[in-house]
């Protein structure tokens, strides 16, 4: 579903990401794990087609990064689903709103919008903040927000770049349990993260190893 | 459906959100029509005035004193029936005398024993043919006539205010073209401040899948909107100065400010357009 082929994408010179090679099949759970700089956001970055990689390729189910035109990207991006460090989420919106923005932008009819959202905020255990701003939730709740409107349009990926930074080992744990439950109904899931100890959380997770924008290890 | 609905609240919605930089846009905006109807107003009544010297565009048309009454008669016949005539007066000998006097206080037939004067007619041309070239044109056909002694206009003074005119003309023109390139870009300019403050919302929406066009639309509309209430203050603005002087101050000037409700729906269609255009530019950069 998502391959690298001899992906380069350098920032300048010894930055960035060399050589990537690796696919990623439907439905895996895929931990990316690495030192700071070594280039785990760049690899999740190409994924969504936020960057472009100068050597090699990068495919997602039928986008091709060398071949896909700009107003093709939208439509890659519906179905990859991210999850942001810094959440992202709008702060002049409640969560609603929040999570809706993304079946707006995928043009669903407003009663499938009602139930979705309602639906994948009970989900993730928000049906009762649903008015709330973000700036009115707690770290964990607004991380929660996230996954809500990355899940919310049904991807066939759902990436997450440093889930647990600023989470504390309970809620943390809480996460990898949400996201290891979203896996088992068939979304593939790709968590960037420093934190080892969650590897072992997730049986039969796979793990790529990088540093210095290569890969070290990959299994 | 649904798409446009919430592309349009959401539009509406900016508006409300963006407080002080929506109203200063608004504020630029109708700062800009006041400009561009005042513009418009003065520029229009300059014309106007400049047109209607309209007596600097009659012709005077001399008869042969050998002409008879019956080929005058004719001639006067002929001259209604053309279509580039507004008016036409016939002045005969008498009357040619009596406005002698009237102009000189002597009486031509104290001077000269006879009245030397011939009979002649004054023409008023249609508005349209107010101009140098018809002027010409037609004196030349009616030279032609067998009646005619001589046809006389003000040439050099029709070459001189038609000079005027086209220079006035331009200016108008510039003067608009600068005034509205100026109101784009200060309605662009402001309108990007209104959208610099949400730009992490653009940044986001786009992450998450939304097109150009979806992330676009509502501030576009909200631009839109921005200036139509940005022309609707410049409206009233402009209504309040006109109230004021037609009734208070007239006396000093003697000048009537006249616009019909067509003027004033110009001018919220005008900044409607200048919101459409400058947040579409606006836009652009952030995209
Ligand atoms: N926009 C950018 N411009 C220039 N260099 C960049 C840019 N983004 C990343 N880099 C460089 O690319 C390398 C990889 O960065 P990346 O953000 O992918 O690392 P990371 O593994 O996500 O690190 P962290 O764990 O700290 O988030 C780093 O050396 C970084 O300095
Ligand atoms: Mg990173």
């Amino acid at each position: 579903m998502i391959s690298f082929i001899n992906a380069t994408c350098s920032f300048r010179k010894n930055a960035g990401v060399k050589n990537l090679n690796f696919s990623i099949d439907d439905g895996e759970f895929v931990f990316l794990t690495g030192p700071s700089g070594a280039g785990k956001s760049t690899l999740l970055r190409l994924i969504y087609m936020d960057l472009f990689p100068e050597k090699g390729k990068v495919l997602i189910r039928d986008y091709d990064s060398a071949k896909i035109k700009d107003r093709q990207i939208p439509f890659l991006r519906r179905k990859v689903g991210m999850i942001f460090q810094d959440f992202q989420l709008l702060k002049d919106r409640n969560v609603y709103q929040n999570v809706a923005i993304s079946l707006y932008a995928s043009h669903y009819k407003t009663r499938e919008i009602k139930s979705r959202v309602y639906d994948i905020l009970n989900q993730v255990g928000l049906g009762h903040r649903v008015h709330h701003k973000p700036l009115e939730l707690s770290g964990g709740e607004q991380q929660r927000v996230a996954i809500a409107r990355a899940l919310v349009k049904e991807p066939i990926v759902l990436l997450a770049d440093e889930p647990t930074g600023n989470l504390d080992p309970r809620v943390s744990i809480e996460l990898i349990n949400l996201l290891y439950k979203i896996n088992k109904k068939g979304t593939a899931v790709i968590v960037a993260t420093h934190n080892y100890s969650l590897i072992k959380r997730v049986p039969g997770a796979r793990l790529i190893q990088m540093n210095d924008g290569e890969i070290a290890s990959i299994t | 459906m649904t798409i446009l609905w919430f592309l349009f609240k959401e539009g509406f919605k900016g508006l409300l959100r963006s407080k002080y930089s929506g109203a200063f846009s608004i504020i630029i905006i109708a700062i800009s029509i006041i400009m561009i109807g005042f513009g418009y107003i003065i520029a229009r009544d300059t014309l106007f005035m400049v047109e209607n010297i309209r007596s600097q565009f009659d012709v005077d048309i001399f008869i042969l004193s050998t002409a008879g009454s019956d080929e005058i008669i004719a001639f006067d016949k002929k001259l209604r029936q053309m279509n580039e005539i507004e008016r036409v007066i016939y002045i005969s000998p008498e009357t040619a005398a009596k406005k002698f006097k009237q102009e000189f206080g002597e009486d031509i037939l104290d001077i000269l024993d006879y009245n030397p004067l011939p009979p002649s007619f004054t023409i008023s041309l249609k508005p349209i043919y107010r101009n140098l070239m018809s002027v010409e044109a037609i004196a030349n056909i009616l030279q032609r006539d067998s009646v005619v002694d001589e046809v006389k206009y003000r040439k050099n003074f029709l070459i001189i205010l038609e000079k005027y005119q086209r220079i006035i003309l331009a200016c108008v023109l510039i003067v608009f073209a600068v005034l509205t390139l100026i109101s784009i870009i200060l309605t662009s300019n402001s309108i990007k401040m209104t959208i610099f403050a949400r730009r992490d919302i653009i940044s986001t929406m786009k992450l998450i899948g939304a097109t150009n066009r979806f992330v676009k639309t509502p501030f576009v509309i909200e631009g839109t909107l921005e200036g139509g209430l940005g022309a609707l203050l410049a409206s009233l603005i402009i209504y309040g100065i006109i109230y004021v002087q037609n009734t208070y101050l007239q006396s000093f000037f003697d000048y009537t400010l006249n616009v019909s409700y067509q003027y004033y729906i110009a001018l919220l269609l005008l900044g409607s357009f200048l919101g459409w255009v400058g947040s579409r530019q606006a836009i652009r950069r952030f995209l």
